[in-house]
């Protein structure tokens, strides 16, 4: 059984995602990001921790193609994507959640998942504005999908008419969670997800992004930007300490709790276990 | 506005029941009983002078369904549907009155149906044209660009050039029997009823179904939140254009149908006001939803109505407010607008579905 797991992880070390390669990202002369470089590996969940103003959605946002670096390269699945647009690249599986919430607050739970499926569906204007055969088959077939996989997965069955600006926040997370998983994404980026909840909806929350990254339905890699440590250091296998642009430390969580230099920028002298709990 | 609830003891089995049209049997009955009343009471009760008021509020509806498509469902702030109404009717006059049809087509009536189809999409051509600046701009920016459609294709292009087009001075008129779709004659009232029926109910259906769909649930996600749109896969231009067409293509079939009701058609049946109008409509109606657009034409056409049939009898003793009943209108207009927005931002049509589900929640509502 061990050996079987270390073999896995062998494998899947090899296998890299995603890839920043001497990223570089100015305002003006403001200096974003200096000389980023990152690898994700399939499977894994990787952490971006840094303190305010570090850089960390900056980051997001290049990866995800709302910012254009000045200088670096961005490979997906082995191809360089500088040039891709966000639409693109969701259509070459990569789905985030944001820092604040941005759902669709007028449609329903229900229609805001279905709309992250929207690169799995395939009708166009006509068939659309008939609704019958193709579109209604469709319709049903990824309505099975989203009540079977996703609204069961969260929990979240006795909402799904309801629309999402009128949701408490810790549920809105929730359904902008469900709106990315609903992309079937190879990865997901999680800009703070857990931001603003409160400790069980924290603990509901971890959960999930647990179970799509291990459970063999889902197998998503997570790109998870976090402040909580507690959660970081337990949920990551992989650690990357930001600091005003500068990288700091890419490593294990153990290996970036021992660091010095860490300490010193950004968990300052207290316990590096000091969180919520 | 979410769904609306179910009567306790009404569920659904399978997703098919769920995404039905007319999901309970009273709903049915109430549609059986609406088209009824449309196809056949009206036609049947109401008089020529009140017909003729129902054909004016199919054409605010048609018109309004396209400015609740861009502003209520894709979030595009639009001020020139005006003009791509104006679009469709010159384009179908001027292939009516100086395309050189076969004589087949014309016999077989086919002249005016096909004419309607290539002002939907000249119209809706011209609508993309000046929704081009939408992929840059949003709000109020906007409404400027859209009103240089206005502008520009009504009170220039419109008035300057194309009105000259065959020498006939400003109106075209349009010769009795012209107005044919196969061997039936738009001829008078009643006919144009049946016709305006048939297109309202068609682009409802078209409308509704779209929302409900792949590319309508894309129009509002950018309504929405065109950034978080745009990581979830949506090619937001792509869909803003898509969205501008639809919404030209509906102005020109209203435009279309239009000259079947007018013996002449000029510039000045299009002004700005239109546009302006037609916002108002939806603003009341209630923006972002299909019955908006009905209740709001029905609203605002009525009530103008109305107010004529009252100012007539105190002409006598007021002359005056008969000889500006052009700004007592405009300034009703003005009223229901600011009524509606201090007291039912939401529009008619919340008001609708509060009143809907009080019935079927009744008595548990909470």
């Amino acid at each position: 059984m061990v050996s079987d797991t270390n073999k896995l992880k062998e494998q899947t070390e090899e296998e890299i995602l995603l890839e920043l390669r001497d990223v570089e990202m100015y305002f003006g002369k403001v200096c974003a990001l200096t000389g980023v470089n990152l690898k994700i590996r399939k499977g894994e969940i990787h952490s971006v921790i840094g303190p305010n103003g570090a850089g960390k959605t900056v980051m997001m946002n290049i990866i995800n193609g709302l910012y254009r670096p000045q200088k670096g390269d961005i490979f997906f699945k082995g191809k360089r994507i500088n040039r891709i647009r966000p639409y693109q690249r969701a259509k070459m599986g990569m789905a985030r959640t944001f820092q604040k919430v941005e759902v669709f607050g007028g449609m329903t739970v229900l229609d805001n998942i279905r709309l992250g499926r929207h690169t799995h569906y395939t009708s166009g204007i006509f068939s659309g504005s008939v609704y019958a055969g193709k579109t209604r088959r469709e319709e049903i077939k990824h309505r099975t999908f989203i009540e079977e996989e996703i609204i069961d997965l969260l929990e979240i069955e006795s909402i799904r008419d309801h629309p999402v600006g009128m949701l408490p926040y810790g549920l809105q997370k929730r359904v902008e969670l469900g709106r990315a998983l609903a992309l079937e994404p190879d990865l997901l980026i999680l800009d703070e997800p857990l931001a603003g909840l409160n400790l069980e909806e924290v603990e509901d929350m971890a959960r999930f992004i647990l179970d799509v990254n291990e459970e063999k339905r889902w197998k998503v890699t997570c790109l998870l930007v976090e402040h909580d440590m507690g959660v970081v250091m337990d949920l990551s296998d992989h650690v990357f300490v930001l600091n005003f642009g500068n990288t700091i430390i890419d490593g294990t969580p153990k290996e970036v709790q021992d660091n010095p230099e860490v300490i010193k920028a950004y968990l300052g002298e207290e316990d590096l276990y000091a969180t919520r709990r | 506005m979410s769904t609306t609830f179910l009567p306790c003891g009404d569920y659904h089995q399978t997703y098919a029941e769920d995404h039905a049209w007319f999901q309970t049997k009273f709903i049915k009955g109430k549609m059986i009983a609406l088209f009824l009343v449309l196809f056949v009471f009206i036609p049947m009760f109401a008089g020529d002078y009140w017909i003729s008021v129902f054909n004016m509020v199919g054409y605010t509806i048609l018109g309004a369904l396209g400015v609740q498509l861009l502003i209520g469902y894709c979030g595009q702030l639009t001020l020139g549907h005006g003009a791509f109404i104006a679009v469709g009717a010159y384009t179908s006059t001027l292939l009516i009155l100086e395309f050189p049809w076969p004589e087949f087509m014309i016999n077989l009536g086919l002249a005016y149906p096909v004419s309607i189809f290539i002002a939907g999409i000249m119209a809706g051509l011209f609508s993309v044209l000046f929704g081009l600046p939408s992929a840059r701009v949003k709000g109020f920016y906007l409404i400027l660009t859209t009103m240089a459609a206005q502008f520009i294709l009504v009170d220039f292009v419109i008035t300057q050039y194309v009105s000259q087009i065959g020498g006939r001075g400003q109106a075209f008129s349009l010769p009795p029997g012209t107005m044919k779709i196969g061997p039936w004659v738009i001829d008078n009232n009643y006919k144009v009823y049946f016709f305006m029926l048939i297109l309202v109910i068609l682009s409802c259906i078209i409308i509704a179904n779209l929302v409900r769909t792949r590319v309508g649930r894309a129009w509002v996600a950018i309504r929405d939140n065109d950034i978080s749109a745009e990581v979830m896969g949506i090619n937001v231009i792509k869909y803003k254009l898509l969205a501008f067409f639809v919404a030209g293509f509906i102005g020109g079939i209203t435009g279309s149908f239009w000259i079947s009701n007018l013996a002449a058609i000029s510039p000045e049946h299009f002004p700005w006001f239109l546009s302006l109008w037609l916002v108002g409509v939806i603003l009341i109606g209630g923006v972002g939803s299909i019955h908006g657009a009905i209740f709001g034409s029905l609203f605002m056409v009525v009530i103008m109505e109305v107010l004529q049939l009252a100012i007539i009898p105190m002409a006598d003793t007021y002359p005056k407010l008969l000889m500006d009943f052009l700004f007592i209108k405009e300034a009703t207009f003005g009223l229901a607008i600011c009524g509606f927005i201090i007291f039912e931002p939401n529009g008619m049509a919340y008001r609708w579905w509060q009143i809907k589900n009080y019935f079927n929640l009744w008595p548990f509502s909470y």
